[in-house]
């Protein structure tokens, strides 16, 4: 898009002074610059249409400045509500002799960096989970699984011999019955019976239902 | 509220404002009013009976115009800094000044004690009650001049706006008071300056964040 076109889509003060015909910079980023510094000259006159162009156009801007500094997706939004609401309140420090960049970039960062210290001074201690590493966040689980397992090994070890048998080879190695019985010496039935009582005993010294446990026992 | 909604709000009854004032006339209109505050004080106070021939001496010529020009400086520097588009560097202006300044006193003071020996060092509220008496106001004054500054650099703007209220103030305080000593001057003007920047940065951010409210 040309210098001319962009500078046509909206209100402009009648005078540049830092723009000329002769030194027209063809960096678009300075010149949607210079567009919205005369935009914001206008609001500083009260042009509310121009004003509400300004704000919606550095809005994206204003976000990608957020962005360098804060991680959190809502938190860069407050951040960027916070510059605003600045600009709204800064509007009448605005020169339109000068480049209007440095002056919108100061006001995004200074309200990102004054998030991150108040946050920073609040928050304390605080962490977000998610933003910790996986392997940080699943610590407290992992100990939590050592503590079962060896509750397990304990509760396995204490079952008497033929459970103990019946149980490591018909569930942990998964043969079938007639191969755990000619590894055991057990007839298919004995296993049969073993298994069952052992998980009988896991399961209430766990407090787990077990399914038609009571007519089993019977 | 969501962003597009609080555009439409912002947007929805812009007035038209007035633009701030460029910081060097603001500087030097606070200068002025400094001056004339000061100037107040000076003859309510009356002038010092040694001053024809204090501003006689080089080193007291020097002396006060350093002092005069860090309280320029850092009147300079704070308006500026309070403007968001202006560089941090500004806060460096006064230092050159400053520097010099408070070496001058210091060079005075090691004058001094190869020629008389230790100074008969003593305790001169006076002189801390005449640059804070006037350098706390001073100071509220250009904070009041700066106010857009509490959400840019709050920081940088109070202790500036101390150090030239103090800095003006320790200059009429010269011709007011006598002080025998190169180090009485420092340790109570120096101490002054200090004690005043010392307040403007405690509460200077809150005072600024009061007054853009």
């Amino acid at each position: 898009m040309s210098c001319a076109a962009l500078l046509q889509a909206g209100p402009l003060p009648a005078s540049r002074p830092h723009m000329t015909e002769s030194a027209r910079p063809a960096d678009p980023r300075l010149v949607q610059e210079m567009r919205w510094g005369g935009l914001l000259a206008a609001a500083q006159g009260g042009d509310a249409r121009a004003y509400d162009t300004l704000l919606r156009e550095v809005t994206p801007r204003l976000r990608l400045l957020a962005r360098a500094r804060i991680r959190d997706a809502a938190e860069v939004e407050d951040a960027v509500q916070d510059a605003l609401m600045t600009i709204h309140a800064l509007r009448h420090t605005y020169d339109p002799e000068r480049p209007f960049g440095p002056w919108m970039t100061t006001i995004a960062t200074r309200r990102a960096i004054d998030r991150l210290r108040r946050r920073g001074r609040g928050a304390g201690r605080e962490s977000n989970l998610d933003d910790l590493p996986e392997s940080a966040a699943s610590v407290p689980a992992v100990a939590e699984e050592r503590i079962a397992a060896r509750d397990l090994r304990e509760a396995v070890a204490e079952l008497p011999e033929s459970q103990r048998t019946a149980l490591r080879l018909a569930k942990l190695e998964d043969l079938s019955l007639a191969e755990a019985s000619a590894r055991s010496g057990l007839s298919i039935g004995a296993l049969k019976v073993a298994t069952h009582r052992a998980m009988r005993s896991l399961r209430r010294r766990f407090g787990v239902a077990g399914k038609g446990e009571d007519l089993a026992d019977r | 509220m969501q962003t597009d909604e609080l555009i439409r709000r912002l947007s929805q009854d812009v007035a038209p404002v007035r633009r701030v004032t460029p910081p060097m006339r603001a500087a030097l209109g606070w200068l002025a009013l400094a001056a004339a505050v000061i100037a107040a004080g000076v003859l309510i106070s009356g002038l010092r009976h040694d001053l024809e021939h204090r501003l006689m001496l080089m080193h007291e010529q020097v002396n006060l115009l350093a002092a005069l020009a860090t309280g320029a400086a850092a009147a300079v520097a704070a308006f500026h800094l309070a403007l968001p588009d202006r560089s941090d560097r500004w806060a460096l202006l006064p230092l050159p000044f400053a520097i010099f300044w408070i070496s001058g006193l210091g060079w005075g003071c090691i004058a001094e004690f190869i020629e008389r020996g230790w100074p008969a060092l003593g305790i001169s509220f006076a002189c801390m009650r005449f640059i804070i008496g006037f350098g706390v106001p001073l100071t509220l004054g250009m904070l009041w001049m700066t106010r857009h500054a509490a959400r840019i650099r709050p920081g940088p703007v109070t202790w500036l706006a101390g150090l030239a209220a103090a800095a003006v103030a320790s200059v009429g305080l010269s011709l007011v008071h006598h002080l025998e000593a190169a180090a009485m001057v420092l340790i109570w003007h120096g101490g002054s300056v200090l004690v005043v920047m010392a307040l403007s940065r405690l509460w200077g951010a809150r005072a600024l964040r009061a007054m853009a409210a």
